[in-house]
């Protein structure tokens, strides 16, 4: 089971991927203190007002195309960036492995959801 | 909300195409026993028993006692569960997406 999204943007690539990797701007719009090593193997913490806090590792990091991360509840988030006329497409897959047997599921999950 | 957790559990019981057969029996039912699905399906009641007692642990069949027999139903709730995280992770994207954009347009306005 996995949560996609899809946006387009008028920055570039590199101008996306700095908002995505530098602490201070995911501060912005990802949480509201954010730390990260944005290289494959670095770490990342992130806080939100409510108390809530999350860490994860860095999987991949191909700058400026792809960002991975695995959340230690053993979740996960694919980012992509796609260079389009005049802009960047930015792909959002955030998913769970352990809902990866079930991927037959998501089917229905999004039916109910829509419903 | 259930927690992340009790959705990976459900996720994971319903994981096998068998298991998932037999939720749908038990739901076309109302209810149902091992005996009673293991007559109507080309496996062994004792095969039915211990995948009705896997869902029964994710919690998406509710076990009663009845005689010698173990009826289930259907919980529907678990599977809400598993839909309330898909839509609360869409929500919170649809959110930080639109700050990420709000963010970008300041960062342009500012070079």
């Amino acid at each position: 089971m996995q949560v996609e999204r899809e946006i387009v943007v008028p920055e570039s690539p590199d101008e996306v991927w700095e908002a995505l990797t530098e602490p201070e701007r995911l501060e912005e719009w990802f949480a509201t203190e954010a730390e990260l090593d944005a290289r494959p193997g670095g770490e990342g913490v992130f806080r939100w007002g409510n108390g809530e806090e999350r860490r994860a590792v860095v999987r991949e990091a191909e700058e400026p195309e792809r960002l991975v991360l695995d959340w230690d509840d053993g979740g996960e988030t694919a980012i992509e960036l796609a260079e389009t006329d005049g802009g960047t497409r930015i792909h959002v897959v955030e998913s769970s492995p352990e809902f990866a047997t079930a991927l037959g599921l998501r089917a229905l999950a999004c039916t109910a959801a829509a419903a | 909300m259930h927690g992340g957790g009790g959705v990976d559990r459900v996720f994971a019981a319903l994981g096998d195409a068998g298991r998932r057969s037999l939720v749908e029996a038990v739901a076309e039912r109302g209810s149902a026993t091992a005996t009673e699905l293991a007559a109507e399906l080309p496996v062994t009641r004792q095969a039915v028993a211990k995948q009705l007692g896997a869902l029964a642990d994710a919690g998406l069949l509710h076990a009663t006692r009845a005689g010698r027999e173990t009826r289930y139903e259907v919980t529907p709730e678990p599977l809400e569960g598993a839909v309330a995280w898909m839509v609360s992770v869409g929500a919170a994207w649809d959110e930080r997406l639109a700050s990420l954009r709000r963010s970008l347009a300041a960062g342009r306005r500012q070079a």
